[in-house]
């Protein structure tokens, strides 16, 4: 994979700065990604969980915690349907995501809305719909707050898909937050699939980066399986926005392994050659930041079990939590489509 | 009282809202250096700077959705749309980002934020600078819909509307901006026009008819002429669209026994067949007539003088319905 920076220059080696304490952390935040997705899949496969579409983040782990673990956390996200894993890192209770994905009365949106359209302002999770493009826009609303507080370098990172790059929003919002220079990071998950749509039908362009052209602001496109690609990108990214120099857009370059979602395995493998998904099977990144990790010299195999170990227990509580927690009452369909707080009834 | 045209009034209550509180915030194309299209915003931002004072690019989707974040993050913006026409572009951020907002957040994440600009026809604006598409707001839950007729409802309802926890649509009917002369509250006085309250303009005995925006002029009109023949209409001026005052309206209607109601937007699928099938629904005994509508065409609000005239409502349409209503 390509690595494509600013200017030519090579980002500074950010990852060669972290603590031993770090690297345990990160090695196990991407295992929980990778088993988050797994038991998802289990529980729609085996029918305990009934209802909604299950979207994979299967081979993406790298991109959401490389991009999340420089922030601060006073800085905001927006995550998309392959991001649900960040919903936690950015502290939403794990018992809270779960209840969400099975659309109980304490899920954020009280089963309003399913999987990731959810947020929680007070964590600094910006809400998305399914318009994947539209929150973009809606993060320099979010931003132009910030400004108006006089806070001008909480950053914004604002996760989208190579197929939302295609979408008006997209355009509108990155334009106007480069002619404001407003420090919104937007990430591209290219995984070269919207849907069944091959990233060549969405941008004609050699790289999504290349849009960046356009604003005037800088464009990177890395190796989204490489967490320490990833990490390097983000930090040097943080560093410009944070500074007031305005958005920068990061193309991470990576791959769907599963379907569209857990309804769209068998097409999957249609509309994709197989040689490919094998090609990029290879590139897993967790196995590769293991390697990584071992190389250091920091760790043993032993230290590095294949999955550490809790996690897996962690999120069948949340699950059997949310499994055995309330549904919504009917009635309250009809709350929270007006706040009276400030003003009259219908 | 301040003797103010329609738009000075709405002008009024957006720079006393922008005084009163720091957390409001406008954002337009040409509102800031030019004062916006209309003028509404002259003077802004000398006084509030351009951080709450914004200058944007043509994006209505980054304007709409700059509020919407704003808010989100507890902030008040005003979005101007130079035509409320071009609301089009941000279609997506008002009905499915705004309008669902709180309703995602379980509640907890309100959006107070107004979107307004001119409407409206009569003046040969043409096909994107006349239209009243208020129908698809009215017809989206969470949205709120105003139109006012009057500048001392064009100020009282802009400072509810700012200081209301929900998105509005407010329409200002560019016919009026000018035209429409009247007295406003001092300042002082803090005057609010509560959202979806109704205002009877003229009382009468005969017919009740319900209008907003120009139609209410209309109206008046109507029942000054109408009177001289013995007919007396009472005018509903609905004020706000959404939420419907439809206990003003149906304790008119119990009275009169007759219903007209007018708009200015195409007939079908309009505020006002809501308005028929709301009364069919709770007050069909008290008719004696048919419910009836004076509306426009099922067209596009034409250039032309003589093609704008046929299309869009007019004083005598109302008459001869009212004649027919009162005749039944």
């Amino acid at each position: 994979m390509r690595t494509r920076r600013k200017n030519g220059q090579q980002a500074v080696a950010y990852h060669q700065r972290l603590e031993k304490t770090d690297l345990i952390e990160i090695y196990r935040r991407l295992w929980f990604a990778r088993l988050f997705d797994e038991a998802l899949y289990d529980a729609k496969k085996k029918g305990r969980l009934r209802r909604g579409n299950v979207y994979s983040s299967r081979g993406q782990e790298a991109i959401m915690v490389g991009t999340t673990y420089p922030l601060r956390p006073d800085d905001f996200v927006s995550p998309i349907h392959r991001d649900m894993p960040v919903f936690v890192f950015r502290g939403m209770p794990l018992e809270q995501v779960m209840c969400q994905i099975w659309g109980k009365a304490e899920a954020p949106t009280r089963g309003k809305d399913s999987w990731s359209h959810m947020g929680d302002m007070d964590l600094g999770i910006v809400h998305s719909t399914s318009m994947l493009g539209s929150t973009i826009a809606v993060a320099c609303g979010v931003l132009w707050a910030q400004r108006l507080d006089g806070r001008r370098d909480r950053v914004l990172v604002a996760y989208t898909g190579e197929g939302a790059t295609a979408t008006g929003p997209f355009h509108e919002g990155l334009n106007f937050a480069a002619v404001h220079k407003l420090p919104l990071i937007v990430v591209v998950e290219n995984n070269q699939y919207a849907y069944s749509t091959p990233v060549e039908l969405e941008v004609p362009t050699k790289t999504v980066a290349e849009r960046a052209l356009g604003y005037g602001i800088p464009g990177y496109s890395i190796d989204g399986n490489d967490f320490n690609a990833v990490y390097d990108t983000m930090c040097e990214a943080l560093a410009h926005a944070r500074a007031g120099n305005g958005p920068v857009l990061i193309e991470c370059v990576t791959y769907r392994l599963q379907g569209h979602a857990d309804h769209d395995e068998t097409r999957a493998r249609r509309y994709r050659p197989v040689e490919e998904i094998e090609m990029w099977e290879k590139r897993d990144p967790l196995p590769r930041y293991r390697q990584y990790l071992l190389r250091t010299g920091l760790f043993t195999e032993a230290d590095l079990p294949e999955p550490p170990l809790d996690i897996k227990e962690q999120i069948e509580r949340a699950i059997a939590y949310a499994i055995s927690s309330p549904d919504p009452e009917p009635h309250t369909a009809l709350e929270d489509i007006y706040d009276e707080r400030a003003g009259v009834s219908l | 009282m301040r003797e103010v045209t329609f738009l000075e009034a709405i002008r009024l209550a957006l720079w006393e809202e922008m005084e009163r509180d720091p957390n409001v915030f406008l954002i337009g194309e040409d509102i800031g250096r030019m004062g916006g299209a209309f003028g509404v915003t002259e003077g802004f931002l000398e006084r509030f700077g351009p951080d709450r004072v914004i200058d944007a690019p043509i994006s209505e989707t980054a304007i709409i959705a700059t509020c919407v974040g704003a808010a989100a993050a507890g902030k008040r913006g005003v979005a101007e749309m130079q035509f409320i026409d071009f609301i089009s572009y941000g279609f997506d951020q008002v009905v499915n980002v705004a309008g669902t907002y709180l309703y995602r957040s379980g509640g907890k994440t309100p959006i107070p934020i107004v979107v307004r600009g001119p409407s409206g026809g009569y003046v040969g604006g043409s096909l994107y600078h006349s239209q009243q598409f208020e129908a698809w707001f009215f017809h989206t839950p969470g949205l709120k819909v105003v139109q006012p007729a009057f500048p001392d409802d064009a100020y009282g309802l802009m400072k509810a509307s700012i200081r209301d926890n929900n998105p509005v649509i407010f329409y200002e009917h560019k016919y009026l901006y000018r035209r429409i002369k009247g007295p406003i509250p001092e300042a002082h006085e803090d005057y609010i026009v509560k959202l979806g309250s109704a205002r009877i303009r003229r009382y009468g005995d005969d017919i009740t008819v319900i209008a907003y925006g120009a139609m209410v002029h209309f109206a008046l009109e109507a029942a000054q002429h109408l009177e001289k023949e013995g007919i007396s209409l009472e005018v509903i001026d609905l004020r706000t669209i959404k939420p419907l005052d439809m206990k003003t309206i149906l304790e008119s209607v119990r009275k009169t026994s007759k219903v007209l109601i007018v708009y200015e937007a195409p007939k079908t699928g309009g505020v006002g067949a809501e308005i028929a099938a709301r009364i069919a629904e709770r007050a069909f005994e008290w008719l004696d007539a048919p419910i009836m509508r004076v509306a426009a065409k099922d067209s596009f609000v034409p250039f032309a003088e003589p093609l704008e005239k046929f299309v869009l409502p007019s004083v005598e349409e109302i008459v001869f319905a009212a004649r027919e209503l009162a005749a039944y």
